[in-house]
């Protein structure tokens, strides 16, 4: 039932790296991460303050524009002060067919796990109410088990930017993890396995660069990557909720399905919304180890309080080593992108002298 | 520097009592004794806010209870418009400006060495993103945990289990850290305090319905973000008892602030001193009622404890969607018959800010007026009087304008 009059897979947008997306295969949709489609934002000013999160404020202008028209439905979570907000004005200034908001607990314990379970639960029932449909413990094991398989073509990638030089430039795994989660799963299949398979490194990454690696909230704009490359250095990996983090732990595919969803869910890596600072530190350290890397870009959007309040953190705690960082704050856009560009080549030679 | 503030104003306040026993004279002498407690050594320190959190459960300890955001931004120079003078400290370390201001002080405090020692720090998810994280910041300084007290903007029987479950964890961390068990009867004790004075709290409303207004709406909503520390204790009740003799004397002697307009405020008012509230007394437009200051929450079943302090927490007035609380502002337009209503937004408050489209939206639709007052609660550097008078007076023209329309 959930294929367009030209037999397409219907598909169901999300926004948060906490929605599982075998939940919407299992209901026999297409999974879609949307992301803020505009290339100005006028309409959201007069919904939402200047100073509210970018990211929002396009998603917002994206949906009053029409761009997301062609999703039945969107799952949007607590990710954030903003995101909530964002749900409260979608359902009454937009409007799409299905939307459903996810809580998202905070606490990475079993009491958290119990009620994102109850969460997950609620969001298939509601599936299956909206769109008459069944969505079976068989259906959702089969969808754990095909995403379980992506998660680890891609983790594959990633584990391959261990070699120096890195297998893959930082761009080209960017653009094809914004595929991955963008694109229909099927069409994407191919093209990581061919990517994945490759068994020497690229032609570009012959040389050895200064490895920097990424953090901090979402990137979807691949302006930083290609700015870091073109200074002579490469990004070896990303660890934010469109990449690595993403990714990492596949679902123990248990007696209970929905059981076993939100013990991975919940129990990945923590993103930046979740309390614990001690704890991505020394996840942070472990992937400095891990990937040989020699310099960190903390990336933040515009007034998200999580990264303002963490970078200081970081910071802090890098500065004992006299490790390179450098923090960036970017509009979505990348409006100022000549001023960052300064910043980042400026950083790179820092870098640079270190390395050599 | 903090402690000796509070100890100086605490004994100021004791003094003012002694001569004429005032309910928010009591509830400051209170909290400024209470904050000083915070520092001593023989006690154990539980950083919390009361509009955040049960503290009911808190009251079945003995524990000393500090609000690092209320004692922080009452210090004397947040109070006087030079709250940027602490919050420098905080920015040199990397913290933003973007960041609250509330929370910048607060970090500017700690850096300082201005904070007593908690023994455990806990705050909510939803008051806001950066209160939790400058929870742990605070806690991490101390090498002390920070618990994250976690409630779901959604009511349902999983959801109360999950923040019940958190309160029973948090109560097992409260039994090591006083080395006593938690006491039933104490904390049904307390749950029955709060009640009454729940109950008193609406009969204040209740009088501020009286035209006009014997009481101010801000004043009411700085009682109940600072006063929600002393739910579960009889002198919340002492409080509200003082308050509604004076306003009942007030409305029987006729001495009240004269009233051609009534508003309704919402949601913050500033720490700093700002001439907002002066310009609206000079126009004789009574804040009746403040959004924070209205009872959100259920009256507690004591039989079922920890579901019905989980229930507190669900029905805060910040959980859930928007839509409920335009609902609420709306029942409190009708209820105190107002003619607007201001929105003080502080720039960082996103969660609250985000919400003021669709409620300005459905308040015009009743034919209110709103108006946005941007400022900042205690940050000096975006306050601007003059501003602050040009955004006021075409609200005040339209106010005055609608006396003739009701007129003619």
């Amino acid at each position: 039932m959930a294929n367009d009059k030209r037999g397409n897979k219907k598909s169901i947008g999300w926004f948060c790296s906490y929605v599982p997306e075998e939940m919407i295969i299992a209901a026999g949709f297409e999974p879609v991460r949307l992301k803020g489609e505009m290339e100005k934002v006028k309409a959201a000013d007069s919904y939402l303050f200047s100073n509210i999160c970018p990211y929002v404020k396009n998603i917002l202008e994206s949906g009053l524009s029409n761009k997301f028209g062609n999703v039945e439905g969107i799952i949007f979570s607590n990710s954030c002060d903003g995101m909530r907000r964002l749900y409260d004005l979608w359902t009454q200034y937009v409007q799409t067919p299905f939307t459903y908001m996810l809580e998202i607990p905070k606490n990475r314990d079993e009491h958290g796990i119990k009620y994102l379970a109850a969460q997950f639960f609620d969001l298939k029932t509601r599936l299956e109410e909206a769109f008459d449909i069944e969505i079976s413990n068989d259906h959702l094991s089969k969808a754990i088990s095909f995403m379980n398989d992506r998660r680890t073509m891609v983790m594959d990638l990633f584990e391959s930017q261990k070699e120096i030089p890195s297998r893959h430039q930082g761009s080209e795994l960017l653009a094809l993890c914004m595929e991955e989660a963008t694109c229909p799963k099927e069409e994407t299949t191919e093209r990581i396995k061919n990517i994945s398979g490759q068994s020497s490194a690229s032609k570009h990454s012959q040389q050895k660069l200064p490895r920097i690696a990424v953090m901090g909230n979402l990137v979807d704009n691949p302006i930083l990557f290609s700015m870091v490359e073109s200074a002579g250095a490469s990004v070896v990996f990303f660890d934010t909720c469109n990449g690595l983090i993403h990714y990492t732990n596949p679902v123990e595919n248990g007696s209970d399905p929905i059981e076993s969803l939100a013990r991975r869910y919940l129990l990945k890596p923590p993103c930046v919304r979740m309390p614990g600072f001690g704890k991505r530190i020394e996840r942070l350290e472990q992937l400095i180890e891990d990937y040989s890397i020699e310099g960190i870009i903390y990336n933040n959007l515009k007034f998200c309080d999580y990264s303002l309040f963490e970078a200081p953190q970081v910071e802090g705690f890098l500065r004992k080593s006299s490790f390179p960082f450098l923090v960036l704050e970017n509009d979505y856009l990348w409006g100022d992108v000549e001023r960052i560009r300064t910043r980042v080549e400026a950083f790179l030679e820092v870098v640079k002298d270190e390395f050599e | 520097m903090m402690r000796s503030h509070y100890q100086k104003a605490a004994a100021f306040m004791e003094q003012k009592l002694e001569q004429r026993p005032r309910g928010f004279d009591l509830f400051l002498k209170e909290l400024f004794a209470m904050n000083v407690r915070a520092f001593q050594e023989d006690v154990k320190t539980v950083y919390v806010s009361g509009y955040a959190f049960p503290v009911e459960l808190l009251r079945a300890f003995d524990v000393v209870l500090f609000d690092f955001e209320i004692a922080c931004n009452n210090l004397p120079a947040a109070t006087s418009g030079n709250g940027s003078s602490i919050m420098v400290t905080s920015e040199n370390q990397g913290y933003s400006r973007d960041i609250c201001s509330f929370h910048r002080l607060a970090i500017g405090c700690q850096l300082q060495g201005m904070l007593p020692k908690g023994d455990l720090y806990i705050t909510s998810s939803y008051y806001c993103n950066g209160k939790a994280k400058t929870n742990e910041i605070l806690a991490n300084s101390e090498r002390k945990e920070s618990v994250l007290f976690d409630v779901p903007n959604e009511i349902s029987d999983s959801s109360v289990q999950y923040v019940a479950s958190q309160l029973k964890e948090i109560a097992s961390r409260l039994e090591t850290i006083t080395g006593k068990k938690l006491d039933m009867d104490r904390l049904r004790e307390a749950m029955q305090l709060s009640n009454k004075a729940r109950s008193s709290l609406k009969d204040m409303h209740e009088l501020m319905k009286t035209r006009p207004c014997p009481w101010d709406g801000a004043t009411a909503c700085l009682l109940e973000l600072g006063g929600a520390m002393f739910w579960g204790t009889p002198v919340r009740e002492e409080i509200n008892q003082l308050l509604i003799r004076e306003m009942k004397d007030r409305i029987k002697s006729g001495k009240l602030f004269p009233e051609n307009h009534r508003v309704l405020w919402f949601p913050w008012v500033p720490v700093q001193t700002t001439n907002t509230f002066k310009i609206l007394k000079e126009n004789r437009v009574n804040i009746v009622m403040s959004e924070v200051a209205r009872v959100w929450w259920s009256e507690l079943d004591e039989n079922r404890p920890f579901e019905a302090l989980a229930l507190k927490a669900l029905q805060n007035l910040h959980v859930g969607a928007a839509e409920e609380r335009v609902r609420s502002l709306m029942a409190l337009t009708e209820e105190y018959n107002v003619d607007g209503a201001i929105h003080f937004s502080t720039p960082a408050c996103y969660h609250e800010t985000a919400s003021f489209r669709l409620i300005s939206d459905t308040l015009k639709g009743k034919g209110l007026s709103v108006l946005d007052l941007d400022g900042d609660m205690t940050d000096e550097r975006n306050y601007s009087p003059e501003r602050t008078l040009t955004k006021l007076m075409p609200f005040l023209d339209i106010l005055a304008s609608r006396d003739v329309g009701d007129n003619g």
